[in-house]
């Protein structure tokens, strides 16, 4: 993995995440954004900070994609046209159109692109997927899915619709990835928004999104977005049902840590508290590095993502026009798609 | 005060006659004649294990004039037993759903309006103190507006013990029909009585299949509007195992402007594990909801003041129910009328 050259595109939260999960990795990483965080960020975790798109593709034998959903696209293409595979932060696109060029010209290419849905690497989800498929549950009737962060009012384009496609595509497309995952093909989408759902989105907004979705095999999911107010600590949720059993996840139920009492800023600060386990983005990432080494294909693949992305358009569609929208059996599905790995 | 319970068919009767049966100056009289003959849980046996009073007709009770009957009947069999109370001056307070059809709600509120006696649907969870406070806060504003709601009211399967609740001709549904109506009714409360402008719903009858509910969904999510924009989802499933140590639940989240606030109308006092079960260990917490609502009852019968939830707020939730069942046929969103 030491030879690994990746070019990380964007210095936002999610470059963040992703440079410390390759540096541990043993990866190179060469950081581009076009703004100006990313001497900083590279400065802060060792990585090497370059001038261009083009001088960080250059040589790169994977490209990272993480930066805003609009211009996921036209990074990933770049990408695909130098040679490199492709680990795009989800969602892949805004459109299904473009989600399918992008999984179609790596496909061309014989590059790999994978989405970054990260939450199919939380333990929780992993167990629960493991579950479901196992047969623990049954036959699953009906489920559950909460998600509730704060509104990312710290970076502009996320209210922005026609950046990030809202709550609906940006955030709530985790848990429709999810449901799709565990429960197949999805036939019909029902949604609907509310709150504050357009840029620019000062402190305080609130927004809300709330889909259900039919899959094939019977199954009913609901899923709830919360982008909440300033104060409100990440969580998620899921409730699933079957003729098994139930099974229930809370993210804040059950701490390793939990650190009460402390003065802000206080020495209590620097304690790590939480989950203790390993970073989901590391999972990810080895998974998909083992993956563009030639190993086997990892949990999500890149017309996973393109799956997510319709799912996601059809619920913004639902919401725009207040109708369920039917998505033909099939064009959900799980499909496999052979690529092959890094020319060793 | 004399008060008549109406028939057995709802496990609520037993609840009701077990609260009402030790209050000072309530006399309680109770009738199920049309239990089937020889039913150990129904009729003059159940009411004998009661300890109660007990009439073998609906002419037997009516001729005692009560002052207030209680209708625990079949969901379809709501309305000629409060036809019959109305007609006799009695106050009634009516098991949820209020009825089966718009129609039967309808006469049945009109019914009461016009022998001059009060109407209240038995939604029992509005009168938790813990709601109260969750209806006060937004009143004051201090939360900011509403904008979603998402609840869950969860439950086993009540077809189990008693069949009628999976007869669509009795019950009017499955789990939709049954569970809807709680969460629905808190955000009634919540809005003031707004009625809900549309309804979309998903179903399926994957829990229990082939076994006590072959006609009718035994889970069911619905996604309700309002005009004002507030949108609700509810899981309105019966998707409680039926070893699972409670019946079910009801719990509920509201994202407004300032604050995410959740409610839930069954904590838990104390949790564990019960070696002699084998399961896990639930003592419930919170207040008696149903004495709570028996307390508005009778004091709106003995003040004749209008109770609340009234029979309106039941034909609001009825409706989305029915609408829920009509988006089930169509697949798509049900506007409910306006105005």
């Amino acid at each position: 993995m030491a030879e690994l050259e990746v070019a990380l595109i964007g210095a936002g939260g999610i470059a963040r995440a992703h440079l410390p999960a390759w540096t541990a990795l043993g990866a190179r990483v060469r950081l581009y954004a076009p703004d100006d965080r990313a001497p900083a960020l590279a400065r802060e975790f060792g990585a090497t900070s370059v001038g261009s798109l083009s001088e960080a593709l250059d040589g790169a034998a994977v490209v990272d994609v993480c930066t805003p959903t609009d211009t996921h696209r036209e990074v990933t293409l770049a990408a695909v046209a130098a040679g490199a595979h492709v680990l795009c932060e989800k969602p892949l696109a805004l459109g299904a159109t473009e989600a399918t060029e992008m999984a179609d010209a790596a496909e061309a290419a014989g590059v790999r692109l994978y989405p970054g849905h990260v939450v199919r690497f939380f333990p929780a989800y992993a167990r629960l997927r493991d579950l479901v498929a196992g047969g623990a549950l049954g036959r699953v009737a009906v489920a559950r899915f909460t998600r509730t962060g704060r509104y990312p009012t710290w970076s502009g384009w996320f209210a922005d619709p026609a950046r990030s496609g809202g709550i609906l595509t940006d955030q709530m497309i985790h848990d429709m990835d999810i449901a799709r995952w565990l429960f197949g093909d999805v036939v019909r989408v029902h949604a609907a928004q509310q709150g504050h759902l357009t840029a620019p989105a000062p402190e305080g907004a609130v927004a809300t999104g709330t889909a259900v979705l039919t899959h094939a095999s019977g199954t009913i999911s609901q899923v709830v977005g919360v982008w909440g107010p300033p104060a409100t600590p990440f969580r998620t949720t899921f409730q699933v049902s079957g003729t098994g059993g139930t099974v229930q996840h809370d993210s804040l139920a059950h701490l390793d840590l939990r650190i009460t009492g402390a003065v802000s800023g206080g020495p209590a600060e620097g304690i790590p508290a939480g989950d203790f386990g390993e970073s989901p983005y590391v999972t990810q990432i080895r998974e998909f590095a083992a993956a563009f080494a030639g190993g086997p294909e990892p949990r999500v693949s890149g017309r996973d993502g393109v799956t997510a992305v319709r799912i996601a358009e059809a619920a913004a569609e639902s919401a725009r026009t207040g109708r369920a929208v039917e998505l033909a059996p099939g064009t959900t599905g799980s499909t496999t798609v052979a690529t092959k790995g890094i020319e060793q | 005060m004399r008060v008549a319970v109406l028939s057995f068919a709802h496990l609520h009767a037993a609840t009701y006659i077990g609260l009402l049966r030790d209050r000072e100056g309530i006399e309680l009289i109770t009738a199920d004649p049309e239990a089937p003959p020889g039913d150990p849980t129904r009729g003059r046996a159940l009411a004998e294990r009661l300890g109660v009073a007990y009439a073998d007709t609906w002419d037997e009770v009516f001729a005692q004039r009560p002052d207030a009957v209680i209708v625990t009947s079949e969901n379809a069999r709501h309305r000629h037993l409060v036809e019959r109370a109305a007609a006799s001056g009695a106050h009634v307070l009516c098991e949820k759903p209020l009825a089966t059809t718009e129609a039967d709600a309808t006469a049945m509120i009109d019914a009461c309006a016009d022998a001059g006696v009060r109407l209240m649907t038995a939604y029992p969870v509005r009168f938790s103190p813990a709601f109260t406070a969750l209806r006060r806060a937004f009143a004051e504003g201090s939360l900011g507006g509403l904008i979603s709601v998402h609840g869950a009211n969860n439950g086993s399967n009540p077809a189990r013990s008693h069949a009628w609740f999976a007869d669509p001709e009795l019950a009017g549904g499955g789990a939709l029909a049954d569970h809807t109506v709680h969460v629905a009714d808190l955000v009634d409360a919540l809005l003031d009585g707004e009625q809900a402008a549309e309804v979309y719903a998903q179903a399926n009858s994957v829990l229990d299949d082939g076994g006590p509910t072959p006609e009718v969904e035994t889970a069911g999510l619905v996604t309700i509007r309002y005009p004002g924009g507030l949108v609700t989802a509810v899981d309105a499933s019966w998707s409680h195992p039926p070893d699972h140590p409670t019946w079910g639940g009801l719990a509920m989240t509201c994202v407004a402007e300032k604050a995410i606030v959740e409610f839930d109308a069954f904590p838990p006092l104390l949790g564990g594990f019960d070696s002699r079960t084998g399961r896990g260990r639930w003592e419930a917490g919170g207040v008696d909801l149903d004495a709570a609502m028996l307390d508005e009852f009778l004091d709106a019968v003995r003040t004749g003041r209008r109770p609340s939830p009234d029979g309106e707020a039941g034909l609001r939730t009825l409706r989305i129910v029915l609408a829920a069942y009509e988006s089930l046929r169509t697949g798509q969103p049900v506007a409910l009328p306006t105005g």
